[in-house]
């Protein structure tokens, strides 16, 4: 008698808790009917490594990781990063006058937007003031946390013009990605942040968000038929929950695989799968505090670290080989502007104790929980000691790190941040910020050290319009920074991607980003 | 009497909450400010007046107290406030996550709990045995062995290795269902793993407890008594010992719903699973202060609803108890 009740009550529980779920699901999916939905056969869908990264409107996703990229699937821009620089997008043409101030965009015509409207000039120009009022999530249209655009103006019906307060080498970058959204969706729109619904991210990029689950972290993009540009070379696009990304692409479950270096063998030399390596634009830094520890404002204290790092030695244990040294200029190896000939320190233990003069040093070096940082920052210990630096290596949480660190309440720290490719104008921000104007890992304030050589360069070539004369600039600031090292950039990281060839083999990295699948052409079909 | 106890749970909740809202703002770091990434990842970055923009927007420009009286005052009104990294509503967020959360703890209970008091009330029949000894020392192993080990374990051999189970998630992504009943089966499917592990762990305290309380009433002169007078086995250990070895046992039982959802937040990790566990880890993560508060308090309801059942279990299971 009693057991059957229990196990009527068991049964009860399990129904119960099966319908609760059921019910999470349908309310977790929010589904778009766009017509086309469902997977027609014969239509190449990819699977990618998903995760919840927030609803990709240039308002509503998460500020990291890989949401902006599933944004920008959506909504097109005025220029697109390529593989060797900017490229026409959205604007076709566009000319700069010669006191730099003007810019002037020509733009394709015809170009739909997803729900069938045209894009118009107005759309552009609405785009610019509407992150003005409302800043998107990525947002490039500030320079060192301020405005630079004065004004702009419709030309006519293909043509925009800006202008911009005052002339800088950076701005074709910053005003080129900004995202082009429909005036029509968001005119009457006071908070976007709180757009949630599907229906209103409507842009005129090739994929069309059809489904999206923020519990499950599972997105689904469809091509749009009717993209003006390339053709996509993908159908569907499906981000899905993936709990160890090496086992599910072994299963056939994710078509795209950042392969751990140490089973990069188990890929090599086979047929069925092809292999890419990444630009090294991921990395981490050594940073010095010389106004807690004076000692290392002496640039023998900051030269003697530098040589005490074996760099080879944290390659070959901690990246498992999946690296390259860094640059001591800063600009990475795979940098369009890098700098071969920079002051290089190599690894000499003696040199050390000789610019020390055999004096020894005391230091606290903090770290984040990271594995990765534990293992550095134990390497370094050993080392250092050799040297006659005696490091106690302090780890926190990634966030209490970063607090710290932007305090100034640290004496050596350990960070990693992405964003090494980007415009060599990152030298400013990271070496001649007077303060601390933005929050980004290249725009941290170097506690207690400012050089006068560096801080004028840096803002010379901000100013100079000309490619060439900048870049020269820019060839000289790094070897100015590396024989100052005022930050010891340690080494920055490779990708290796895995895929099968046979079923996609559109894949390929732009001038500035590490993930093959984070840009836009990958999806698309080759240029011809 | 009963208005002191209600006046007890009421001063705990507001303690809890409290503290809810002061830990994560004593951590340092803040929601908006990203120096570093992980590896492989850039991080979005904001300049001081965007910063100052963002504080003001989500009111956390304001002087902590005035904060902290506008988060009383949410409270009161059921409004958990809006998650800054998620940038939805905190109680929206919570809601499509509890079920999944919910179903994990419940079901690992109820299978861990049956499963290990049976082997403990069997244990203590069989003491000394080879069978009991096996048993135990295997139980205590497994008690000390944390969950998300179990999980990965399970996960390796089971989902990766045989392919029974799928890797990761909570339903298939982007199935086309045929009925309901396919529905339920992947749901079964899929939270199949993780409900085995929380099981598991769930087991190893029941049967600890079990074997324990079975063994001290097992030796009560009653017990000789029913021995004597023929009863069977069966009718000896589930009749007249379980009943008196239950008071244990309904107390290990709902002190492990609260010890189990600290279980899940790992377990959920492991598989990816959509529940409240998985978005703790990131809340705390990025110091999306609403959330990680919204999140506290579903758990600190739970516990202490979990407790004041106790309170009125016991009283029905031993009336010697006011």
């Amino acid at each position: 008698m009693k057991k059957s009740k229990i196990t009527k009550l068991l049964a009860a529980m399990i129904l119960i808790m099966a319908i609760l779920n059921m019910a999470g699901c349908g309310a977790k999916t929010t589904e778009k009917s766009t017509g086309s939905t469902g997977s027609q056969s014969g239509s190449l869908v990819i699977r990618l490594e998903g995760g919840d990264w927030g609803l990709p409107s240039p308002f509503a996703h998460y500020s990291r990781g890989p949401g902006a990229s599933k944004m920008r699937l959506i909504y097109d821009s005025l220029l697109e990063k390529g593989e060797d620089g900017l490229i026409p997008w959205l604007a076709k043409e566009w000319t700069i006058s010669s006191d730099g101030r003007e810019y002037t965009f020509l733009l394709n015509s015809k170009v739909k937007w997803h729900d069938g409207k045209m894009l118009t000039a107005q759309d552009v120009k609405f785009s610019f003031e509407y992150f003005a009022k409302h800043p998107p999530v990525s947002n490039s249209l500030l320079i060192d946390g301020k405005p630079f655009i004065e004004k702009i103006e419709v030309i006519d019906e293909d043509r925009v013009k800006i202008a911009v307060k005052e002339p800088n080498a950076t701005v074709l970058d910053r005003v080129g990605i900004v995202r082009i959204i429909p005036e029509h969706i968001w005119k009457d729109i006071d908070d976007p942040k709180k757009v949630m619904d599907l229906d209103k991210l409507v842009g005129c990029g090739p994929y069309i968000l059809t489904d999206y689950s923020q519990e499950q972290g599972k997105y689904r993009f469809q091509a749009f038929k009717d993209y003006w540009g390339r053709k996509p070379g993908v159908d569907v696009i499906e981000f899905i929950p993936v709990s160890d990304p090496v086992l599910a692409f072994e299963n056939g479950e994710i078509d795209v695989l950042d392969v751990p270096p140490d089973l990069i063998d188990r890929y090599r030399n086979n047929k069925e799968f092809k292999i890419l390596k990444s630009p090294a634009f991921w990395g981490y830094k050594l940073l010095f505090n010389m106004e807690k520890k004076p000692e290392l404002a002496d640039i023998n204290v900051r030269k003697a670290i530098a040589h005490a790092v074996n760099v080879d030695e944290l390659i070959e244990k901690v990246a498992r080989g999946a690296a390259v040294p860094a640059s001591p200029g800063y600009l990475p190896i795979d940098h369009i502007w890098y700098n071969p000939d920079v002051t290089r320190y190599d690894f000499d233990i003696e040199k050390a104790k000789e610019l020390l003069n055999n004096k020894s040093l005391n230091l606290v070096l903090l770290i984040s929980d990271s594995q990765q940082e534990a293992r550095i920052a134990e390497l370094l210990k050993i080392n250092f000691a050799k040297a006659g630096i005696n490091i106690d290596v302090r780890s926190v949480d990634m966030k209490t790190r970063d607090s710290c660190v932007k305090n100034c309440d640290y004496e050596l720290a350990i960070i990693g941040h992405g964003g090494w490719g980007a415009d060599a104008d990152c030298l400013r921000e990271v070496y001649a910020a007077t303060a601390a104007c933005d929050a980004g890992p290249t725009s941290n304030v170097i506690c207690g050290y400012s050089n006068p050589d560096i801080n004028r360069l840096c803002k010379e070539q901000l100013a100079e319009l000309d490619e060439q004369k900048r870049k020269s600039m820019i060839m000289e600031l790094q070897k100015l920074i590396s024989d100052e090292i005022p930050i010891l950039p340690i080494y920055n990281t490779i990708d290796y991607t895995v895929f099968k060839p046979e079923k996609y083999d559109g894949w390929v990295h732009v001038f500035d980003h590490h993930a093959v699948t984070h840009n836009k052409l990958s999806y698309l079909e080759q240029d011809k | 009497m009963r208005h002191q106890k209600a006046l007890k749970y009421f001063a705990t909740f507001f303690c809890i909450i409290t503290l809810n809202f002061f830990l994560p703002r004593i951590m340092p770091g803040d929601p908006f400010y990203f120096l570093s990434s992980e590896q492989g990842e850039v991080a979005v970055t904001y300049s001081q007046e965007e910063i100052d923009r963002f504080k003001a927007y989500y009111g956390l420009d304001k002087s902590m107290l005035a904060q902290y009286g506008s988060y009383l005052k949410g409270i009161i009104k059921g409004d958990l406030g809006y998650s800054i990294y998620f940038g939805s509503d905190v109680k929206t967020i919570i809601k499509n996550r509890i079920p999944w959360s919910v179903s994990l703890v419940l079901l690992s209970v109820i299978i861990g709990g049956g499963v290990g008091t049976l082997l403990g009330c069997l244990s203590a029949w069989y003491r000394g045995n080879a069978s009991d000894k096996f048993l135990y020392s295997i139980m205590v192993v497994i008690s000390e062995i944390p969950a998300f080990l179990i999980g990965i374990f399970f996960l390796f051999y089971l989902a990766a290795r045989q392919g029974i189970f799928p890797l990761s998630g909570g339903a298939k992504p982007f199935a086309d269902y045929a009925s309901w009943i396919d529905v339920l089966l992947d749901i079964a499917r899929h939270g199949f793993l993780p409900t085995l592990t929380l099981s598991v762990v769930q087991m190893s305290g029941f049967y600890l407890i079990a074997r324990n309380s079975m063994i001290t009433i097992m030796s009560k002169d009653y017990i000789i008594t029913a021995k004597a007078k023929g009863l069977g086995t069966r009718r000896i250990l589930f009749r007249h010992a379980l009943s008196n070895a239950a008071l244990p046992i309904a107390t290990q039982a709902f002190y492990s719903l609260g010890q189990a959802v600290g279980g899940t937040l790992l377990v959920e990790n492991v598989f990816k699973y959509p529940g409240l566990g998985s978005l703790m880890r990131q809340a705390v993560m990025v110091r999306d202060y609403p959330l990680i508060q919204g999140i506290f308090l579903t758990v600190t309801l739970f516990v202490i609803i979990m407790n004041a059942a106790v309170d009125i279990l016991y009283k029905r299971l031993d009336p010697r108890i006011t």
